[in-house]
């Protein structure tokens, strides 16, 4: 299955951007417009997974990771497999976002909210992918390294266990952030029962370098 | 292999090199029988970070790696390969490892390599072609050994960090690599169109290391047969490939199959047939005109001396983007002048652009040091402008264009200064390509500037020069550059005389003019030259650029309606805010206007802002628009040799460990906007750089961004090293993870919970 990116929501796009409502001026509309055609032009976007059995310690078969935490274990008691996945925009929208803020820095905001609402868009579409791949059986939502008490470090592990520097270039800094940023590693369960929706977190969303609402001390809801 | 003989999963391989050294030499000795006439050494993984921590170090790893290899390769013709691939770390600009930095950390393996034994360098799997150069030159100068490279691409044609095959090709080439190609990325038959590529941009020989086909998602496994993986790799001897392999999902039974399937010798290397210069992603090949942007260059320009003299990086920058904006494919880049530190400027100026431009960059400086500071800081092939008749010149500069891969402009003129007719300008062009050539530089590098002389002074040599360029391309077969602008000096109307001659020399043959591209008329000449020379074909470049005109007079149309600036800045209306500043200056002192309009129109978005009434790409629009104020401020009062106007300097950094700084960026564009002087130290700031340059400017407010929960550390730490230094100062914190109470507690004087909020900091500190 190809990494595809149908579409970026305007909705999203706003969101991220801490719009409140009330009119938008046609400059902006415009710049709006221009952002969201921009990444999808810019964009490349990649994805890769692998499919690991969980063994009765939670560890990954034939591996030496174990994802750590309560929540992890929690989230994935019902499955007996895990898939791995990684999905990234590519490196030209992160050179895309870094020159435009020496450009314009309104647009680079609206790109950066744009972008996020982008990855979102990929990694729902390969989740439903593997979902009909996997079907009938059932599938989590995804958990990321950095949502509750999934330490941000155990990314080394994700990044090593399924190549991730090499087969889709992203890279992995020694503080556990990702370049390009707009970048999403996830853990998903696969189970015989059907998976309630939980939430994600603040912490695993693309937006988390600087969403108002959460600056704000709210939230978008979204969580 | 290895996993396959035992080695434990997570374990680093390159451990073995140390611990069971006869393991690793028997999978080499697999290969060897298989027919492998090359190993590569069990160290792609070793270097300073990548290793850190294992309990060995670099050189035990890499000695213990080409030990092993050398023991399967002994008795045989085979040879060993210390094997290097990339560090792991990102390099600057999007990742934050200098390239200096990356230099050293290649030195070390390579010294310990060639200490142990190793017949060959590889270098390989790599995506970025600034660390390819890193190695290059670390493994020159510091060993003898023979130097392959292999770079992984994707079917388009790019890396994942965007270089191309030509940048590859033209790149390497210059530095003198002694094979080249690719590995990994593709299976062999999506290798083959690039593989083909990159011959025309190369003499040398080609590798060809693909992997067997793509893994299985599910299981990660490769499903290739050895016997296809040879039969799809064998066309590429046609292409002229003369050295194959395996990558990821390859074994001995790979190897085996490919030693049988290419029995017969390669089809001969055909010379490059393709030229030019280089970003790692953008190419201009000499096929065609390609202008050269003039306006980074000191030379008569106040506001950019001024900007030199401040280091505002951020202002030459812009004057490369502009350029890249009008057509420009190269930048010349000129940053020479009295009591700067040449070198040093050079160096940061090119690593600057090229974070903010894909254009190849001219190196411009009569000053060797600073040439060969620029030349190491370039990411692809450049020009180096100029050297000229003079042995002394040649002598000194042609050996960096060598050792760097780049071409050179030569000036005709030599210690009996320019000759007056055209005869004389050619005998000295003939004599700066003789020179070339002998140091090793190949033809088609040297590009001959036959000199424009002023019309109004020396009305009868216009003719003469535009008679040696048409004898240099026609009689030499050489590219020639040429700065027009010149022509027109002194005279009124200059753009009719420049463009006039532009189009006479192009016609005589000029094909690098070095001009300014922000001049319509200037690009507009070059549109029709290209349409009328065949070069644009079906005038599709030509149509394009004029069918999109009607767009700019809407804005200027837009710019007539009457409004006040406090309006304009609101909006966000560039152009208009810019007028209605230049006409408020007709009527008021500089300072005046920044106080009286510029920052109280900033002031009312402000609060604007706070009240939601507008969100942040507004908040942002209007201080761009604003800036456009300050600008023309600036302008005004640097042409009066007054220094900037500015309301106080403020230092800016995103502490040690954080990568991501849009945050802090917002920051400053509206703290600039304000009429503070940022002093942006960038992301990823240690703690000494910070206090260093909070003494050093003596600044009164510092701004420090975390944006993870892990770095906010980071952030307590640098506020108690300004403590500890005893400079007064105050500190104010922002970023993601980041709460007033956080920021008591981490000893800062203020919490700022946006752009807006530091803007009243600012102010409350420095007024």
């Amino acid at each position: 299955m190809e990494a595809r990116l149908t579409g970026i929501s305007r909705r999203e796009t706003l969101k991220y951007l801490g719009y409140s409502g009330g009119p938008l001026p046609e400059e902006v509309l415009e710049q709006l417009s221009a952002g969201e055609r921009e990444i999808l032009r810019r964009a490349v976007p990649r994805a890769i997974w692998r499919l690991f059995d969980r063994g009765p310690a939670g560890e990954l078969v034939g591996t030496d990771f174990t994802p750590a935490g309560e929540d992890i274990r929690e989230f994935l008691k019902d499955c007996d497999q895990v898939i791995l996945m990684a999905a990234t925009l590519g490196m030209e929208v992160e050179q895309l976002l870094r020159r435009t803020q020496a450009r314009d820095m309104a647009l680079a905001v609206i790109l950066d909210a744009a972008a996020s609402a982008a990855i979102e868009n990929v990694c729902d579409n390969l989740c439903a992918d593997l979902a009909e791949t996997f079907a009938p059986r059932y599938l989590t939502e995804r958990f990321s390294p950095g949502y509750g008490d999934l330490p941000i470090s155990q990314q080394a592990e994700l990044f090593r266990l399924l190549d991730i520097a090499r087969r889709i270039g992203i890279s992995l800094s020694e503080s556990g952030l990702m370049v390009p940023q707009k970048s999403v590693t996830a853990l998903i369960g696969v189970s015989d029962r059907p998976q309630i929706r939980r939430s994600r977190g603040c912490e695993a969303c693309a937006m988390f370098a600087d969403c108002a609402y959460r600056k704000g001390g709210t939230s978008c809801g979204k969580t | 292999m290895l996993q396959a003989a035992g080695l434990p999963v997570g374990q680093i391989p390159e451990l073995w090199n140390c611990t069971q050294p006869e393991t690793v030499a028997a999978v080499h000795r697999k290969y060897v029988e298989a027919g492998s006439r090359v190993l590569y050494a069990n160290t792609f993984g070793v270097n300073r970070f990548k290793t850190a921590g294992c309990g060995r170090s670099v050189r035990e790893l890499v000695e213990g790696g080409v030990r092993c290899a050398r023991m399967a390769a002994d008795g045989g013709d085979v040879k060993v390969a210390l094997d290097i691939g990339p560090l792991g770390q990102l390099l600057e600009p999007l990742g934050t490892l200098g390239f200096e930095e990356a230099y050293d950390a290649f030195r070390e393996i390579l010294v310990s390599g060639e200490r142990a034994g190793a017949d060959l360098v590889i270098i390989e799997t790599m995506s970025d072609l600034y660390e390819v150069k890193a190695a290059v030159l670390a493994a020159k100068e510091n060993t003898a050994l023979p130097v392959w490279v292999t770079m992984t691409f994707e079917a388009s044609g790019r890396t994942f960090l965007g270089a191309t095959v030509p940048a590859m090709g033209l790149t390497l080439s210059g530095l003198g690599v002694d094979a080249m190609g690719f590995n990994c990325s593709l299976g062999p038959e999506k290798l083959l169109p690039l593989i083909e590529e990159l011959s025309h941009w190369t003499d040398r020989p080609l590798i060809l290391k693909p992997n067997a086909g793509l893994p299985d998602p599910a299981t990660g496994a490769y499903s290739m047969t050895a016997e296809d993986f040879a039969r799809k790799l064998a066309p590429a001897r046609e292409l002229g490939v003369s050295i194959f392999g395996g990558c990821c999902g390859t074994t001995p039974a790979f190897i085996r199959a490919l030693s049988a399937a290419l029995n017969a010798a390669p089809a001969p290397r055909t010379a490059a047939d393709r030229h030019g210069v280089c970003s790692a992603s953008c190419t201009a090949r000499f096929n065609g005109v390609r202008v050269i942007g003039e306006r980074i260059n000191p030379t008569g320009k106040k506001r950019f001396q001024q900007a030199l003299r401040e280091a505002d990086i951020d202002y030459i920058v812009a004057r490369g983007i502009e350029q890249q904006d009008a057509g420009a494919e190269i930048l010349d880049v000129n940053v020479g002048l009295p009591g700067i530190d040449e070198p040093a400027m050079m160096r940061r100026v090119v690593k600057a652009l090229q974070a903010a431009v894909d254009l190849p960059l001219q190196i411009d400086s009569s000053d060797p040091a600073a040439i060969e500071a620029g030349l190491r800081a370039v990411n692809g092939k450049a020009i180096v402008n100029s050297v000229n008749g003079k042995p002394e010149v040649l002598a000194a500069v042609l050996p960096l264009c060598k050792k760097y891969g780049a071409a050179v402009v030569g000036l005709c003129l030599d210690e009996n200064g320019i000759p007056q007719d055209w005869q004389g300008r050619c005998r000295i062009a003939e004599r700066i390509l003789e020179a070339a050539l002998s140091c090793g530089i190949p033809r088609e590098d040297v590009l001959i500037d036959c000199l424009t002389l002023t019309v109004s002074a020396q009305q009868e040599q216009a003719a003469q020069t535009l008679r040696a360029v048409r004898c240099v391309t026609e009689e030499l077969g050489l590219h020639t550059v040429l700065g027009v602008s010149n022509i027109s000096f002194g005279l009124p109307a200059r753009e009719q005389i420049t463009v006039s001659f532009l189009t006479q020399a192009l016609h005589a043959g000029l094909d690098l003019p070095i001009v300014n591209p922000n001049q319509t008329a200037v690009m507009d000449a070059v549109a029709a030259y290209r349409v009328l020379s065949g070069q644009d074909r079906d005038a599709e470049a030509y149509i394009r650029r004029f069918a999109s005109a009607p767009a700019q007079e809407r804005a200027t149309a837009a710019a007539g309606a009457k409004m006040s600036i406090g309006e304009a800045i609101m909006r966000g209306l560039r152009q208009e805010t810019k007028g209605l500043t230049g006409q408020a200056l007709e009527q008021m002192s500089e300072m005046d206007v920044v106080d009286r309009l510029l920052i109280p129109a900033l002031d009312a978005v402000g609060d604007s802002y706070e009240r939601q009434e507008i969100f942040l790409p507004q908040l942002i629009n209007a201080a761009n628009a604003a800036c456009e104020g300050f600008e023309l401020v600036k302008e005004r009062i640097a042409q009066r040799g007054g220094s900037s106007v500015s309301k106080g300097k403020i230092v800016l950094a995103t502490v040690h460990g954080d990568i991501h700084d849009i945050g802090k960026n917002i920051v400053r564009v509206v703290l600039e906007n304000y009429g503070y002087t940022v002093i942006d130290l960038g992301r990823d700031v240690p703690a000494e750089k910070i206090v260093e340059a909070a003494v050093r400017e003596n600044v009164r407010l510092v701004g420090l961004s975390a944006l993870m929960t892990t770095t906010v550390a980071s952030m307590a730490q640098t506020i108690a090293a300004i403590r500890k230094s005893g400079h007064d100062c105050r500190i104010m914190v922002g970023g993601a993870v980041l709460t007033p109470d956080y920021a008591a507690q981490i000893g800062a004087d203020y919490y700022a919970r946006d752009a807006k909020q530091s803007a009243d900091i600012a102010k409350q500190v420095l007024g």
